[in-house]
Protein backbone atom coordinates (compact mmCIF):
# COMPACT_ATOMS: atom_id res chain seq x y z
CA UNK A 1 0.00 0.00 0.00
CA UNK A 2 2.46 2.55 0.71
CA UNK A 3 4.85 1.61 -2.17
CA UNK A 4 1.84 2.19 -4.84
CA UNK A 5 0.96 5.60 -2.61
CA UNK A 6 4.49 6.68 -3.00
CA UNK A 7 5.14 5.43 -6.80
CA UNK A 8 2.19 7.59 -7.67
CA UNK A 9 3.06 10.66 -7.53
CA UNK A 10 6.14 10.45 -8.91
CA UNK A 11 4.66 8.57 -12.21
CA UNK A 12 2.41 11.71 -13.01
CA UNK A 13 5.10 14.22 -11.53
CA UNK A 14 7.14 12.36 -14.77
CA UNK A 15 4.71 12.77 -16.98
CA UNK A 16 4.06 16.10 -16.18
CA UNK A 17 8.27 16.87 -16.65
CA UNK A 18 7.68 15.16 -20.07
CA UNK A 19 5.20 17.18 -21.17
CA UNK A 20 6.99 20.65 -20.45
CA UNK A 21 9.74 19.15 -21.89
CA UNK A 22 7.80 19.03 -25.20
CA UNK A 23 6.18 21.95 -25.09
CA UNK A 24 9.45 23.94 -24.79
CA UNK A 25 10.85 21.88 -28.13
CA UNK A 26 7.77 22.93 -29.86
CA UNK A 27 7.69 26.86 -29.14
CA UNK A 28 11.53 26.49 -29.10
CA UNK A 29 11.92 27.87 -32.85
CA UNK A 30 8.99 30.51 -32.21
CA UNK A 31 10.85 31.60 -29.16
CA UNK A 32 13.90 32.23 -30.76
CA UNK A 33 12.65 34.42 -33.39
CA UNK A 34 10.59 36.16 -31.32
CA UNK A 35 13.87 36.95 -29.63
CA UNK A 36 15.48 37.93 -32.41
CA UNK A 37 13.34 40.43 -33.72
CA UNK A 38 12.48 41.73 -30.28
CA UNK A 39 16.46 42.02 -30.19
CA UNK A 40 16.52 44.34 -33.74
CA UNK A 41 13.81 46.70 -32.60
CA UNK A 42 15.11 47.23 -29.98
CA UNK A 43 18.85 47.99 -31.38
CA UNK A 44 17.01 49.84 -34.23
CA UNK A 45 15.43 52.33 -31.18
CA UNK A 46 18.53 52.87 -29.89
CA UNK A 47 20.04 54.39 -33.21
CA UNK A 48 16.90 55.88 -33.96
CA UNK A 49 17.65 58.04 -30.57
CA UNK A 50 21.06 58.16 -31.00
CA UNK A 51 21.03 60.10 -34.53
CA UNK A 52 19.87 63.12 -33.55
CA UNK A 53 21.98 63.47 -30.54
CA UNK A 54 24.93 62.25 -32.60
CA UNK A 55 23.85 64.73 -35.18
CA UNK A 56 23.83 67.63 -33.09
CA UNK A 57 27.17 67.53 -31.46
CA UNK A 58 28.70 66.65 -34.62
CA UNK A 59 27.62 70.27 -36.03
CA UNK A 60 27.81 72.04 -32.46
CA UNK A 61 31.66 70.94 -32.79
CA UNK A 62 32.00 71.22 -36.62
CA UNK A 63 31.31 74.95 -36.48
CA UNK A 64 31.77 76.02 -32.91
CA UNK A 65 35.01 74.65 -32.35
CA UNK A 66 36.25 77.37 -35.28
CA UNK A 67 35.30 80.01 -32.89
CA UNK A 68 37.02 78.78 -29.88
CA UNK A 69 39.87 80.96 -29.02
CA UNK A 70 41.57 82.82 -25.93
CA UNK A 71 39.93 85.38 -27.32
CA UNK A 72 36.67 83.99 -27.76
CA UNK A 73 37.02 84.05 -23.67
CA UNK A 74 38.17 87.24 -22.97
CA UNK A 75 37.25 89.94 -24.86
CA UNK A 76 33.89 91.67 -24.89
CA UNK A 77 32.04 91.27 -28.13
CA UNK A 78 32.11 94.34 -30.93
CA UNK A 79 30.08 95.33 -33.57
CA UNK A 80 30.75 94.31 -36.83
CA UNK A 81 30.67 97.21 -39.76
CA UNK A 82 31.09 97.82 -43.43
CA UNK A 83 34.75 97.98 -42.92
CA UNK A 84 35.41 94.69 -40.45
CA UNK A 85 32.12 92.81 -41.26
CA UNK A 86 34.20 89.74 -39.25
CA UNK A 87 34.75 91.83 -36.07
CA UNK A 88 32.83 90.13 -33.89
CA UNK A 89 34.68 90.02 -30.47
CA UNK A 90 34.66 88.20 -27.57
CA UNK A 91 31.52 86.71 -25.24
CA UNK A 92 33.46 87.50 -22.30
CA UNK A 93 30.46 89.71 -21.08
CA UNK A 94 28.08 86.43 -21.35
CA UNK A 95 30.30 84.13 -19.67
CA UNK A 96 30.37 86.23 -16.87
CA UNK A 97 26.84 87.24 -16.65
CA UNK A 98 25.79 83.26 -17.00
CA UNK A 99 28.25 82.57 -14.19
CA UNK A 100 26.86 85.90 -12.09
CA UNK A 101 23.26 84.47 -12.75
CA UNK A 102 24.01 81.06 -11.50
CA UNK A 103 26.28 82.25 -8.84
CA UNK A 104 22.88 84.35 -7.02
CA UNK A 105 20.46 82.11 -8.03
CA UNK A 106 22.09 79.34 -6.51
CA UNK A 107 22.73 81.18 -2.94
CA UNK A 108 18.91 82.13 -3.38
CA UNK A 109 17.48 78.71 -4.36
CA UNK A 110 19.55 76.17 -2.98
CA UNK A 111 19.51 76.44 0.74
CA UNK A 112 15.77 77.60 1.01
CA UNK A 113 14.83 74.98 -1.75
CA UNK A 114 16.69 71.77 0.88
CA UNK A 115 15.29 73.54 3.41
CA UNK A 116 11.91 73.22 2.15
CA UNK A 117 12.56 70.01 0.56
CA UNK A 118 13.24 68.25 4.24
CA UNK A 119 10.04 70.04 6.01
CA UNK A 120 7.95 68.18 3.26
CA UNK A 121 9.88 64.67 3.56
CA UNK A 122 9.81 65.23 7.60
CA UNK A 123 6.20 66.39 8.27
CA UNK A 124 2.90 65.38 7.33
CA UNK A 125 0.72 68.81 7.56
CA UNK A 126 -1.67 70.57 5.55
CA UNK A 127 1.18 73.46 4.95
CA UNK A 128 3.58 70.72 3.65
CA UNK A 129 0.82 69.13 1.18
CA UNK A 130 0.01 72.66 -0.27
CA UNK A 131 3.70 73.03 -0.60
CA UNK A 132 3.94 69.88 -2.49
CA UNK A 133 1.47 70.79 -5.01
CA UNK A 134 2.85 74.04 -5.42
CA UNK A 135 6.64 72.74 -6.21
CA UNK A 136 5.24 70.32 -8.16
CA UNK A 137 2.90 72.69 -10.48
CA UNK A 138 5.97 75.11 -10.82
CA UNK A 139 8.34 72.52 -12.03
CA UNK A 140 6.10 71.99 -14.86
CA UNK A 141 5.34 75.56 -15.21
CA UNK A 142 6.28 77.45 -18.37
CA UNK A 143 9.60 78.89 -17.79
CA UNK A 144 9.05 82.53 -19.41
CA UNK A 145 6.23 82.69 -16.93
CA UNK A 146 9.36 83.33 -13.99
CA UNK A 147 10.10 85.87 -16.53
CA UNK A 148 7.30 87.97 -16.74
CA UNK A 149 7.14 87.29 -12.53
CA UNK A 150 10.68 88.49 -11.93
CA UNK A 151 9.77 91.47 -14.57
CA UNK A 152 6.73 92.58 -12.83
CA UNK A 153 7.94 92.04 -9.96
CA UNK A 154 11.45 92.78 -9.10
CA UNK A 155 11.96 95.12 -12.53
CA UNK A 156 8.67 97.12 -12.53
CA UNK A 157 6.65 97.11 -8.62
CA UNK A 158 10.30 97.09 -7.18
CA UNK A 159 11.74 99.24 -9.22
CA UNK A 160 14.87 97.49 -9.43
CA UNK A 161 15.53 97.85 -12.72
CA UNK A 162 16.69 95.79 -15.42
CA UNK A 163 19.64 93.27 -13.41
CA UNK A 164 21.68 90.42 -12.84
CA UNK A 165 19.54 90.14 -9.45
CA UNK A 166 16.02 90.30 -11.28
CA UNK A 167 17.57 87.44 -13.66
CA UNK A 168 18.73 85.11 -11.04
CA UNK A 169 15.75 85.44 -8.81
CA UNK A 170 13.87 84.35 -12.02
CA UNK A 171 15.96 81.31 -12.39
CA UNK A 172 15.60 80.51 -8.59
CA UNK A 173 12.22 80.23 -8.89
CA UNK A 174 12.51 78.02 -11.51
CA UNK A 175 15.61 75.84 -9.58
CA UNK A 176 13.60 75.71 -6.37
CA UNK A 177 11.01 73.38 -7.31
CA UNK A 178 13.63 70.79 -8.94
CA UNK A 179 15.92 70.85 -5.46
CA UNK A 180 12.54 70.30 -3.32
CA UNK A 181 11.37 67.34 -5.07
CA UNK A 182 14.71 66.08 -4.98
CA UNK A 183 15.88 66.53 -1.50
CA UNK A 184 12.33 65.20 -0.57
CA UNK A 185 12.95 61.98 -2.56
CA UNK A 186 16.04 61.92 -1.63
CA UNK A 187 14.98 62.02 2.51
CA UNK A 188 12.63 59.68 2.22
CA UNK A 189 14.54 57.78 0.69
CA UNK A 190 16.85 57.06 3.93
CA UNK A 191 15.23 53.99 5.66
CA UNK A 192 13.65 55.29 8.84
CA UNK A 193 15.43 52.08 10.89
CA UNK A 194 18.63 54.51 10.64
CA UNK A 195 16.47 57.58 12.32
CA UNK A 196 15.13 55.04 15.06
CA UNK A 197 18.78 54.22 15.57
CA UNK A 198 19.56 57.74 15.93
CA UNK A 199 16.68 58.42 18.40
CA UNK A 200 17.06 55.22 20.44
CA UNK A 201 20.55 56.54 21.27
CA UNK A 202 18.88 59.65 23.31
CA UNK A 203 19.09 62.38 19.92
CA UNK A 204 16.80 64.95 19.87
CA UNK A 205 14.71 64.95 16.72
CA UNK A 206 16.60 67.77 14.77
CA UNK A 207 20.13 66.34 16.03
CA UNK A 208 18.76 62.68 14.12
CA UNK A 209 17.92 65.05 11.03
CA UNK A 210 21.21 67.10 10.73
CA UNK A 211 23.23 64.59 11.76
CA UNK A 212 21.99 61.40 10.30
CA UNK A 213 19.39 61.81 8.09
CA UNK A 214 20.74 64.44 5.99
CA UNK A 215 24.46 63.20 5.50
CA UNK A 216 22.48 59.82 4.30
CA UNK A 217 20.37 62.12 1.78
CA UNK A 218 23.42 63.81 1.14
CA UNK A 219 24.12 62.32 -2.51
CA UNK A 220 20.55 62.38 -3.44
CA UNK A 221 20.58 66.13 -2.49
CA UNK A 222 23.55 67.48 -4.62
CA UNK A 223 22.18 65.57 -7.37
CA UNK A 224 19.45 67.20 -7.73
CA UNK A 225 21.04 70.70 -6.79
CA UNK A 226 23.55 69.57 -9.90
CA UNK A 227 20.58 69.23 -12.51
CA UNK A 228 18.68 72.51 -11.38
CA UNK A 229 22.16 74.50 -11.83
CA UNK A 230 22.09 72.62 -14.83
CA UNK A 231 18.74 73.54 -15.95
CA UNK A 232 19.20 76.89 -14.90
CA UNK A 233 22.48 77.69 -16.95
CA UNK A 234 21.07 76.35 -19.77
CA UNK A 235 17.59 78.88 -19.59
CA UNK A 236 17.12 81.95 -22.17
CA UNK A 237 13.02 82.39 -21.61
CA UNK A 238 13.45 83.65 -17.55
CA UNK A 239 16.49 85.97 -18.24
CA UNK A 240 15.21 87.73 -21.38
CA UNK A 241 13.24 89.83 -20.02
CA UNK A 242 15.49 91.14 -17.19
CA UNK A 243 18.57 91.33 -17.66
CA UNK A 244 19.15 93.45 -20.48
CA UNK A 245 21.91 92.41 -22.10
CA UNK A 246 24.52 94.66 -20.64
CA UNK A 247 27.95 94.82 -22.53
CA UNK A 248 30.14 94.74 -19.71
CA UNK A 249 31.63 92.32 -17.41
CA UNK A 250 29.94 92.79 -14.26
CA UNK A 251 29.33 90.73 -11.32
CA UNK A 252 27.44 93.84 -9.49
CA UNK A 253 23.83 92.40 -8.95
CA UNK A 254 22.15 95.59 -9.83
CA UNK A 255 23.94 96.09 -13.05
CA UNK A 256 22.36 94.18 -16.63
CA UNK A 257 23.77 91.89 -17.36
CA UNK A 258 24.50 89.30 -20.52
CA UNK A 259 23.96 85.72 -20.18
CA UNK A 260 24.94 82.76 -22.91
CA UNK A 261 21.88 81.84 -23.72
CA UNK A 262 20.97 84.93 -24.33
CA UNK A 263 23.87 86.00 -26.71
CA UNK A 264 22.84 82.81 -28.30
CA UNK A 265 19.35 84.23 -28.74
CA UNK A 266 20.93 87.86 -30.25
CA UNK A 267 23.66 86.73 -32.13
CA UNK A 268 21.19 84.61 -33.99
CA UNK A 269 19.10 87.05 -35.20
CA UNK A 270 22.07 89.15 -36.28
CA UNK A 271 22.19 90.42 -40.01
CA UNK A 272 25.86 89.81 -39.73
CA UNK A 273 27.10 86.57 -40.55
CA UNK A 274 29.99 86.83 -38.60
CA UNK A 275 27.68 87.38 -35.72
CA UNK A 276 25.35 84.01 -36.65
CA UNK A 277 28.57 81.96 -37.13
CA UNK A 278 29.28 82.62 -33.52
CA UNK A 279 26.53 81.43 -32.01
CA UNK A 280 27.65 77.93 -32.42
CA UNK A 281 30.77 78.39 -30.54
CA UNK A 282 28.70 80.06 -27.45
CA UNK A 283 26.31 77.19 -27.66
CA UNK A 284 29.15 74.94 -27.48
CA UNK A 285 30.88 76.08 -24.30
CA UNK A 286 27.63 76.63 -23.16
CA UNK A 287 27.28 72.56 -23.31
CA UNK A 288 30.44 71.98 -22.02
CA UNK A 289 29.95 74.10 -18.69
CA UNK A 290 26.77 71.49 -18.60
CA UNK A 291 28.48 68.89 -19.14
CA UNK A 292 31.47 69.38 -16.53
CA UNK A 293 29.01 70.25 -14.15
CA UNK A 294 26.79 66.99 -14.60
CA UNK A 295 30.17 64.87 -14.81
CA UNK A 296 31.38 66.04 -11.63
CA UNK A 297 28.10 64.99 -9.98
CA UNK A 298 28.01 61.04 -11.38
CA UNK A 299 32.03 61.44 -9.96
CA UNK A 300 31.23 62.65 -6.77
CA UNK A 301 28.13 60.66 -6.42
CA UNK A 302 29.49 57.53 -7.25
CA UNK A 303 32.26 57.62 -4.85
CA UNK A 304 30.12 58.94 -2.18
CA UNK A 305 28.66 55.69 -2.28
CA UNK A 306 31.98 53.82 -2.46
CA UNK A 307 32.13 54.80 0.88
CA UNK A 308 29.47 53.01 1.95
CA UNK B 1 -0.74 37.62 37.04
CA UNK B 2 -0.61 39.16 40.72
CA UNK B 3 -0.10 35.44 41.65
CA UNK B 4 2.65 34.75 39.15
CA UNK B 5 4.08 38.38 40.42
CA UNK B 6 3.64 36.78 43.63
CA UNK B 7 4.85 33.73 43.08
CA UNK B 8 8.17 34.78 41.50
CA UNK B 9 8.91 37.33 44.14
CA UNK B 10 8.23 34.44 46.64
CA UNK B 11 10.66 31.88 44.63
CA UNK B 12 13.56 34.18 43.79
CA UNK B 13 14.47 35.95 47.03
CA UNK B 14 17.31 38.37 47.34
CA UNK B 15 19.88 36.65 45.81
CA UNK B 16 18.40 37.67 42.38
CA UNK B 17 18.88 41.14 43.21
CA UNK B 18 17.53 44.27 42.74
CA UNK B 19 14.93 45.39 40.12
CA UNK B 20 16.47 47.24 36.55
CA UNK B 21 12.96 47.87 35.33
CA UNK B 22 9.12 47.17 36.73
CA UNK B 23 6.05 46.56 34.21
CA UNK B 24 2.62 47.08 35.67
CA UNK B 25 -0.34 46.24 33.83
CA UNK B 26 1.50 47.42 30.47
CA UNK B 27 -0.33 47.71 27.28
CA UNK B 28 -0.09 49.45 24.21
CA UNK B 29 -2.78 50.57 21.63
CA UNK B 30 -2.48 51.89 18.19
CA UNK B 31 -5.47 54.16 17.03
CA UNK B 32 -7.50 52.53 19.56
CA UNK B 33 -6.57 49.05 18.79
CA UNK B 34 -5.38 46.79 21.54
CA UNK B 35 -1.70 45.49 20.20
CA UNK B 36 -0.85 44.42 23.59
CA UNK B 37 -1.65 44.06 27.32
CA UNK B 38 -1.73 42.86 30.87
CA UNK B 39 2.57 42.92 30.68
CA UNK B 40 3.08 42.80 34.64
CA UNK B 41 6.69 41.87 35.61
CA UNK B 42 9.28 42.91 36.81
CA UNK B 43 13.53 42.76 35.22
CA UNK B 44 15.71 41.85 37.49
CA UNK B 45 19.35 43.78 37.81
CA UNK B 46 22.03 42.20 35.60
CA UNK B 47 20.53 39.26 33.84
CA UNK B 48 19.04 38.67 30.38
CA UNK B 49 15.04 38.75 30.44
CA UNK B 50 13.39 36.71 26.84
CA UNK B 51 10.29 37.52 25.65
CA UNK B 52 8.98 35.06 23.72
CA UNK B 53 6.08 34.13 21.70
CA UNK B 54 4.90 33.37 18.42
CA UNK B 55 4.47 36.39 15.80
CA UNK B 56 1.72 38.64 16.53
CA UNK B 57 2.10 38.61 20.19
CA UNK B 58 3.02 41.51 20.67
CA UNK B 59 6.58 41.21 21.91
CA UNK B 60 8.28 43.29 19.40
CA UNK B 61 5.52 46.23 20.67
CA UNK B 62 6.28 45.79 24.57
CA UNK B 63 10.16 46.44 23.91
CA UNK B 64 9.58 49.09 21.96
CA UNK B 65 7.43 50.51 24.76
CA UNK B 66 10.29 50.12 27.20
CA UNK B 67 12.28 53.00 25.46
CA UNK B 68 9.29 55.05 24.41
CA UNK B 69 10.20 54.46 21.00
CA UNK B 70 6.23 54.63 20.51
CA UNK B 71 6.08 58.28 21.02
CA UNK B 72 7.09 58.66 17.09
CA UNK B 73 3.98 56.74 16.49
CA UNK B 74 1.21 58.71 15.65
CA UNK B 75 -1.62 57.58 17.52
CA UNK B 76 0.03 54.75 19.52
CA UNK B 77 -0.73 54.87 23.68
CA UNK B 78 0.68 52.92 25.93
CA UNK B 79 -1.10 52.67 29.36
CA UNK B 80 -0.17 51.02 32.72
CA UNK B 81 3.67 52.01 34.50
CA UNK B 82 6.83 51.41 33.87
CA UNK B 83 9.34 51.67 36.50
CA UNK B 84 13.34 52.03 35.94
CA UNK B 85 15.05 51.74 38.94
CA UNK B 86 12.18 53.36 41.17
CA UNK B 87 11.21 56.22 38.26
CA UNK B 88 8.20 56.32 35.82
CA UNK B 89 9.51 56.68 32.52
CA UNK B 90 5.92 58.04 30.82
CA UNK B 91 5.00 60.20 33.55
CA UNK B 92 8.25 60.45 36.09
CA UNK B 93 10.71 62.72 36.15
CA UNK B 94 12.90 61.79 33.24
CA UNK B 95 12.99 63.27 29.56
CA UNK B 96 12.86 60.73 27.00
CA UNK B 97 16.27 61.59 25.60
CA UNK B 98 17.91 60.92 28.90
CA UNK B 99 15.52 57.40 29.31
CA UNK B 100 17.34 56.30 25.80
CA UNK B 101 20.54 56.94 27.23
CA UNK B 102 19.59 54.80 30.23
CA UNK B 103 17.66 52.65 28.06
CA UNK B 104 19.88 51.31 25.06
CA UNK B 105 18.36 49.68 22.18
CA UNK B 106 19.82 47.02 19.63
CA UNK B 107 17.90 46.45 16.30
CA UNK B 108 16.38 43.43 14.01
CA UNK B 109 18.77 44.24 11.51
CA UNK B 110 22.48 45.98 11.95
CA UNK B 111 21.96 49.58 11.15
CA UNK B 112 24.65 51.01 11.90
CA UNK B 113 24.98 54.64 10.20
CA UNK B 114 26.16 54.17 7.01
CA UNK B 115 28.01 57.57 5.83
CA UNK B 116 30.15 57.63 9.74
CA UNK B 117 33.32 55.43 10.31
CA UNK B 118 33.63 53.10 12.84
CA UNK B 119 34.84 55.53 15.31
CA UNK B 120 32.33 57.58 14.82
CA UNK B 121 29.22 55.20 14.84
CA UNK B 122 30.21 54.43 18.16
CA UNK B 123 30.80 57.19 19.78
CA UNK B 124 27.99 58.61 17.84
CA UNK B 125 25.43 58.62 20.89
CA UNK B 126 27.69 60.67 23.05
CA UNK B 127 28.27 63.38 20.55
CA UNK B 128 24.60 63.68 20.41
CA UNK B 129 24.06 64.30 23.64
CA UNK B 130 26.77 66.85 23.87
CA UNK B 131 29.99 65.25 24.89
CA UNK B 132 32.66 66.69 22.73
CA UNK B 133 35.99 65.79 24.66
CA UNK B 134 38.03 63.70 22.40
CA UNK B 135 39.80 61.41 25.24
CA UNK B 136 36.23 60.70 26.60
CA UNK B 137 35.24 59.45 23.00
CA UNK B 138 38.57 57.72 22.72
CA UNK B 139 38.18 55.89 25.63
CA UNK B 140 34.23 55.06 25.75
CA UNK B 141 34.91 53.53 21.89
CA UNK B 142 37.87 51.41 23.16
CA UNK B 143 35.76 50.39 26.12
CA UNK B 144 32.49 49.90 24.61
CA UNK B 145 34.03 47.81 21.25
CA UNK B 146 35.96 45.83 23.84
CA UNK B 147 32.59 44.69 25.53
CA UNK B 148 31.02 44.21 22.32
CA UNK B 149 34.07 42.14 21.18
CA UNK B 150 35.17 43.97 17.94
CA UNK B 151 37.98 46.13 19.57
CA UNK B 152 40.65 43.14 18.19
CA UNK B 153 39.22 42.99 14.58
CA UNK B 154 38.72 47.17 14.38
CA UNK B 155 41.22 48.98 16.18
CA UNK B 156 43.58 49.19 13.35
CA UNK B 157 40.69 50.29 10.63
CA UNK B 158 38.45 52.93 12.93
CA UNK B 159 38.54 55.20 10.20
CA UNK B 160 36.71 52.78 7.56
CA UNK B 161 33.10 53.34 6.58
CA UNK B 162 31.34 50.85 9.07
CA UNK B 163 29.50 49.77 5.98
CA UNK B 164 32.63 47.57 5.43
CA UNK B 165 32.20 45.81 8.23
CA UNK B 166 30.37 42.14 7.90
CA UNK B 167 26.70 41.68 8.94
CA UNK B 168 27.57 40.10 12.62
CA UNK B 169 30.22 42.88 13.11
CA UNK B 170 27.80 45.55 12.26
CA UNK B 171 25.52 44.00 14.68
CA UNK B 172 28.63 44.10 17.28
CA UNK B 173 28.95 47.45 16.26
CA UNK B 174 25.46 48.18 17.31
CA UNK B 175 25.50 47.14 20.79
CA UNK B 176 28.84 49.21 21.12
CA UNK B 177 27.21 52.03 19.86
CA UNK B 178 24.46 51.47 22.57
CA UNK B 179 27.16 50.32 24.96
CA UNK B 180 28.65 53.68 24.69
CA UNK B 181 26.12 55.53 26.29
CA UNK B 182 26.94 53.01 29.39
CA UNK B 183 23.06 52.14 29.87
CA UNK B 184 21.70 50.36 32.64
CA UNK B 185 19.09 48.16 30.45
CA UNK B 186 20.13 46.62 26.49
CA UNK B 187 16.85 46.11 24.81
CA UNK B 188 17.80 44.03 21.69
CA UNK B 189 14.61 43.29 19.35
CA UNK B 190 15.64 39.93 17.30
CA UNK B 191 19.58 40.77 17.19
CA UNK B 192 20.24 37.82 15.55
CA UNK B 193 17.47 37.27 13.13
CA UNK B 194 19.52 38.44 10.73
CA UNK B 195 22.86 36.94 11.32
CA UNK B 196 24.60 33.15 10.06
CA UNK B 197 24.71 31.21 12.86
CA UNK B 198 28.62 31.90 13.94
CA UNK B 199 27.44 35.22 13.94
CA UNK B 200 24.80 34.48 16.35
CA UNK B 201 26.72 32.38 18.65
CA UNK B 202 29.56 35.46 18.77
CA UNK B 203 26.05 37.70 19.78
CA UNK B 204 25.02 34.79 22.28
CA UNK B 205 28.33 34.67 23.80
CA UNK B 206 28.61 38.43 23.88
CA UNK B 207 24.88 39.01 26.14
CA UNK B 208 25.95 36.48 28.62
CA UNK B 209 29.16 38.33 29.27
CA UNK B 210 27.41 41.88 29.03
CA UNK B 211 24.91 41.61 31.66
CA UNK B 212 27.66 42.17 34.62
CA UNK B 213 27.74 45.38 33.38
CA UNK B 214 23.53 45.57 31.84
CA UNK B 215 20.65 44.55 32.34
CA UNK B 216 19.37 42.87 28.44
CA UNK B 217 15.56 42.39 27.58
CA UNK B 218 15.65 40.69 24.35
CA UNK B 219 13.17 39.49 21.95
CA UNK B 220 13.56 36.07 20.51
CA UNK B 221 12.01 33.99 17.90
CA UNK B 222 14.18 31.37 18.78
CA UNK B 223 13.31 29.62 21.69
CA UNK B 224 16.65 27.52 21.35
CA UNK B 225 18.09 30.71 22.15
CA UNK B 226 16.17 32.00 25.09
CA UNK B 227 16.95 28.96 26.79
CA UNK B 228 20.33 28.98 26.05
CA UNK B 229 20.83 32.69 27.12
CA UNK B 230 18.08 34.15 29.39
CA UNK B 231 17.83 34.10 33.16
CA UNK B 232 14.06 35.25 32.98
CA UNK B 233 11.18 34.87 30.08
CA UNK B 234 7.77 36.30 29.43
CA UNK B 235 5.68 33.94 27.23
CA UNK B 236 3.08 36.40 25.29
CA UNK B 237 0.41 34.79 23.13
CA UNK B 238 -2.27 36.82 20.54
CA UNK B 239 -5.53 36.19 22.24
CA UNK B 240 -9.16 35.99 20.72
CA UNK B 241 -9.15 39.38 19.87
CA UNK B 242 -6.10 39.48 17.92
CA UNK B 243 -3.92 41.39 20.91
CA UNK B 244 -0.96 39.68 22.42
CA UNK B 245 -0.95 39.26 26.40
CA UNK B 246 1.26 38.11 28.60
CA UNK B 247 0.58 34.49 29.30
CA UNK B 248 3.19 33.51 31.81
CA UNK B 249 6.52 35.44 33.35
CA UNK B 250 9.10 32.86 35.25
CA UNK B 251 12.11 31.67 35.47
CA UNK B 252 13.54 30.33 32.18
CA UNK B 253 13.85 26.71 33.84
CA UNK B 254 10.40 26.66 35.11
CA UNK B 255 9.30 28.17 32.04
CA UNK B 256 10.99 25.35 29.37
CA UNK B 257 10.79 22.62 32.24
CA UNK B 258 7.46 23.31 34.39
CA UNK B 259 5.22 25.76 33.32
CA UNK B 260 2.28 26.80 34.73
CA UNK B 261 -0.05 27.53 31.63
CA UNK B 262 -0.11 24.32 29.39
CA UNK B 263 -0.51 26.74 26.45
CA UNK B 264 3.49 28.11 27.23
CA UNK B 265 4.44 24.24 27.16
CA UNK B 266 2.91 23.47 23.72
CA UNK B 267 4.50 26.17 22.89
CA UNK B 268 7.98 25.38 24.09
CA UNK B 269 7.60 21.86 22.88
CA UNK B 270 6.91 23.37 19.72
CA UNK B 271 3.04 22.13 19.61
CA UNK B 272 2.14 25.40 17.97
CA UNK B 273 3.96 29.10 16.47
Amino acid sequence: MSDVMELEPSHTGHEMREQIRQSADRNRSRRLAVSRVMVALCSAAIVLAAVPLVLLMYQLIKQGAGQISWKFFTTLPTTPTLLDPTATGGISNAIVGTLALTLYASVMAIPLGIIVGIYLAETQSKLATTLRVIAQTMAGAPSILMGLFAFSFIVHDLNVGFSAIAGSFALAVLMMPVIIISTEIAVRNVPATLREAGLALGAKSHKVSLKVVLPSALTGIVTGVILAISRAIGETAPVMLVIAGGFINSWKPLSPVSAMPLAIYENAKSEWPSQRAQVWGIALVLVVFVFILSLSARIWASRKQQVR
Amino acid sequence: MVEVQARVEAETPKERGATAMQLTNVAVAFHGRTAVRDCTFDVTKNTVTSLIGPSGSGKTTLLRALNRLHDLTPGAKVSGTIFLEGTDIYRGDITVTELRTRVGMVFQRPNPFPTMSIYDNVVSGLRFNGIKKKALLDEAAETSLRSAALWDSVSNRLKVAASNLSGGEQQRLCIARALALDPEVLLMDEPTSALDPIATLHIEELMKTLKSRVTVIIVTHNMQQAARISDDCAFLLMGDDRAGELIEFDTTEKIFNNPEDSRTLDYTLGRFG
